[in-house]
């Protein structure tokens, strides 16, 4: 069984508190919506799970299979089987991807991967996702389009076969025909036995991969869980009915002005007298 | 098209650009010429490309100057570690002559102990020369507290009608890059060495000697990890 527990976590990022109190289940199977609006933690809650630097854990507890996984970190979470799709996968210069894609995949092999196994396993992942394996001796994520950013997150998610997949608003720019393959990706990993906790703001995705509960993150914690069916009226009429029916107050969240500091760059200098 | 590698003992001095050309100079251990000063005049419509990578275990002081004339354009690139407690300066000016003339200096560098690794220099467009543009690209990653390093990419601007940008980056590794590649379950370590490679690979592979390129790739990880 493959249980992800998060319980009373307090999160904090440059100082500022952004979750307090947050739990959530997730069990063997699920796939999970996880919904709220911009600003009240729900991609702060995936990071912290899959253990960014950037989110300090200052309280509770979060645990895979009952063993607690907030000592370990990133790369250690990733070999218990957790994956993070990233929202915005940043440029890494002078990384070439297909190395990357291979050390990834010798981190999880007890022994590195064969060649052959290797090219199998990545132009398999590139015909699945729709982008040209060419693709592989770029450098990671420079110069790809938001779309082909996406695609290659769920590439990657198809190469290491998670146990748990977060993925944080991997629908977003994506046009009609993308997001349908990945949506068939992501229900088609969901059938072999990953679990998801899945992060958009459209239904589309949430009904191509048929999400058995919704979880609403508010105010920095898991405010409202329901089945499926909570996802698809919170994206038919808001967030505004929690508060009516539920008592769930939206708190505005007003961030603290950050510092700053104004330099010079650059100096203009008086242009001499012409003809001389 | 010149093409021209050399690993030398004493670098050009002096060059006319009158065709285009495309330069690249290794340094390894055997260059012993702490100081030095080199000059380019591209000539009209003329392209040059210069690339430098620097493995030398020794103070060294380098002026690359790089003089447009009209519609020319230059790409100068430097990589260069630091591995001793050495004290390495590089300066990359380029002066924009002539009208819609085009510069591109990128400097990467990686200081990984005690030394000092300096990234200096200006592109300065001066009066006339409209329609220029010109990038300044200068990071350094330290990899040790101790390291002392600078970059300063400047811009002298006297002409109206030109595109000018510079960007500097100066620290250690990238907390960003470093958390997505170790949520690939790739290790700290082997991340930092992913990105120190990375910052470098590009400009050493931009020589055009693949064997060289090879033979500096396997290198690499002796001298920085």
């Amino acid at each position: 069984m493959n249980t992800l527990t998060i319980e009373n976590i307090s999160v904090e990022a440059e100082g500022n508190s952004i979750l307090e109190d947050c739990s959530l289940k997730v069990n063997e199977g699920d796939c999970i919506a996880l919904l709220g609006p911009n600003g009240h933690g729900k991609s702060t809650l995936l990071n912290a799970i899959m253990g960014s630097p950037r989110y300090k854990v200052t309280k509770g507890k979060i645990s895979l299979n009952g063993e607690d996984i907030l000592p370990l970190d990133a790369s250690e979470r990733s070999k218990k089987g957790i994956f993070m799709a990233f929202q915005n996968p940043p440029d890494v210069p002078g990384v070439v991807t297909m190395d990357f894609y291979r050390a990834a995949m010798n981190a999880h092999e007890e022994k590195p991967i064969s060649l052959l196994r290797f090219y199998t396993a990545i132009n398999k992942a590139y015909d699945e996702v729709g982008l040209d394996s060419s693709m592989a001796s770029r450098h990671l994520n420079e110069g790809y389009s938001g779309g082909e950013k996406k695609r290659n997150e769920i590439l990657q998610m198809l190469l290491l076969k998670p146990k748990i997949a977060l993925l944080d608003e991997i629908d977003s720019g994506l046009d009609v025909d993308a997001l349908n393959e990945i949506g068939n990706l992501i229900k088609k990993l969901h059938e072999e036995g990953t679990t998801f906790l899945i992060v958009s703001h459209y239904d589309k995705l949430y009904d191509m991969v048929e999400v058995n509960r919704t979880a609403v993150v508010v105010n920095g914690r898991i405010a409202k869980e329901s089945d499926g069916q909570l996802a698809k009226r919170i994206s038919r009429e808001g967030y505004s009915f929690l508060e009516k029916e539920y008592g769930i107050k939206l708190e505005k969240k007003e961030k603290k002005p950050s510092d700053v500091s104004i330099g010079v760059c650059a100096v203009r200098q008086p242009l001499p007298p012409q003809g001389k | 098209m010149k093409d021209l590698l050399v690993s030398p003992k004493e670098i050009t001095k002096d060059l006319v650009v009158d065709e285009d050309s495309s330069f690249g100079y290794f340094l390894s251990d055997s260059f012993e010429e702490k100081k030095s000063s080199l000059h380019f005049l591209v000539k009209e419509g003329k392209n040059l490309s210069l690339t430098l990578v620097d493995f030398t275990k020794s103070d060294l002081d380098i002026d690359f100057v790089i003089d447009l004339e009209e519609n020319s354009k230059a790409t100068l690139q430097i990589a260069s570690i630091d591995s001793g407690n050495f004290t390495k300066i590089f300066h990359g000016n380029v002066n924009h002559n002539g009208i819609a003339s085009t510069s591109l200096t990128k400097m990467a560098g990686i200081n990984s102990s005690t030394g000092t690794l300096r990234f200096l220099g200006s592109s300065y467009i001066k009066n006339g020369a409209h329609k220029s543009s010109t990038r300044q690209e200068a990071k350094i990653t330290n990899l040790s507290p101790d390291a002392k390093s600078e970059c300063s990419p400047a811009l002298l601007i006297k002409e109206n009608d030109v595109k000018a940008s510079h960007g500097a980056a100066l620290g250690a590794y990238d907390p960003e890059m470093l958390f997505y590649l170790m949520s690939r379950g790739i290790s700290l370590e082997e991340s930092k060495k992913l990105i120190t490679f990375g910052s470098l690979l590009p400009i050493i592979e931009s020589l055009e000697d693949k064997d060289l390129v090879s033979k500096i790739k396997d290198s690499l990880g002796g001298l920085i990890l």
